[in-house]
């Protein structure tokens, strides 16, 4: 019995110390080494609430695509002079980067407005020197899906092909590593995971959603039907 | 059956099945990746948007209709 009373203060002691000893060694593993924390998104620039990354409808054709950065490449073809090939970093480093708030209005019923950082689309293809005949932008994705637009319309509006949203760079979801930023445009022109930037001559290319009954326009002033 | 039981009925079985083909179109908009191959190709995304939009109004007319026409005739009748 006096044996028993005697242990015990040893017992509670002995489990301090080894309590203590756990937590500096834990503390001491974590406290001083850098941990990648998860990106945080901006919801706010100047004055403009912004949606999350979050906030989109995945609505991709065949899902959402794993794109390997080390082996991407994005292609200018077509009616080029120089048809050209560059890396990710290569578009990153070779261009100047610009940001804009605007906002994606999906057919299905659903829009976002997010902070989009990115290079001119424009600015891509000037280096390629497109041909005098080249009316048409046709974007080619990763995953088969092809969308296209005016030359004229690319070049006037300073559309972007953005790397990042919300200054955290897209996540393969959500089209990594380049997401067309088609403002005044439906949805279905937002390409993601672009791989390819071809110039055609051809005006009544129609890409995999516009030949399936949506406006080739696209117009968000117009019905997303017709013509 | 009399002429209210009928219009009563024929309200109720269009606004079952409106319902029904709104629910169907509905999924082949959002979820067009399964309907798609389900339908064997008959019900595309553009299909099922352009039937889902068009059956918007008479939705609701007929929704409309399913409340209130019965207790308004029952009302007229009343009043007559």
């Amino acid at each position: 019995m006096r044996k028993a009373i005697t242990r015990r203060p040893v017992l509670f002691i002995a489990l301090a110390v080894m309590l203590v000893a756990i937590v500096a060694f834990g503390i001491g593993n974590t406290c001083c080494q850098p941990e990648g924390l998860a990106p945080v998104e901006v919801r706010e620039y100047e004055g403009v609430d912004l949606s999350s990354i979050n906030d989109f409808r995945e609505n991709s054709i065949k899902g959402p695509q794993e794109v390997d950065v080390e082996t991407y490449t994005l292609e200018i073809t077509g009616l080029v002079t120089n048809p050209t090939e560059y890396t990710y970093d290569e578009v990153l480093n070779r261009y100047q980067h610009y940001e804009k708030v605007v906002t994606l209005d999906c057919v299905e019923g659903w829009s976002v407005t997010i902070l989009w950082e990115g290079v001119l689309v424009g600015e891509l293809m000037a280096e390629a020197e497109p041909l005098a005949n080249a009316e048409v932008v046709i974007f080619h994705a990763y995953d088969g899906y092809t969308t296209s637009l005016p030359v004229k319309y690319v070049m006037d509006n300073d559309i972007l092909m953005a790397y990042k949203m919300n200054d955290v760079v897209l996540p393969p979801k959500r089209g990594f590593p380049f997401q067309l930023v088609a403002e005044s445009k439906w949805g279905y022109k937002w390409i993601k995971w672009i791989t390819e930037i071809e110039l055609s001559d051809d005006a009544s290319y129609r890409g995999y959603w516009e030949s399936r009954g949506y406006s080739n326009s696209a117009d968000l002033d117009e019905s997303f039907f017709g013509d | 059956m009399t002429k209210q039981q009928l219009i009563g009925r024929t309200v109720h079985w269009l606004l079952t099945a409106l319902v029904i083909v709104y629910l169907i179109t509905g999924f082949g908009i959002t979820e067009f990746r399964i309907v798609e191959p389900l339908t064997f190709g008959l019900l595309t995304k553009s299909l099922a948007q352009r039937i889902h939009i068009s059956l918007e109004i008479p939705f609701i007319v007929l929704l409309v209709l399913h409340i209130w026409l019965l207790p308004l005739v029952r009302r007229f009748k009343l009043k007559h």
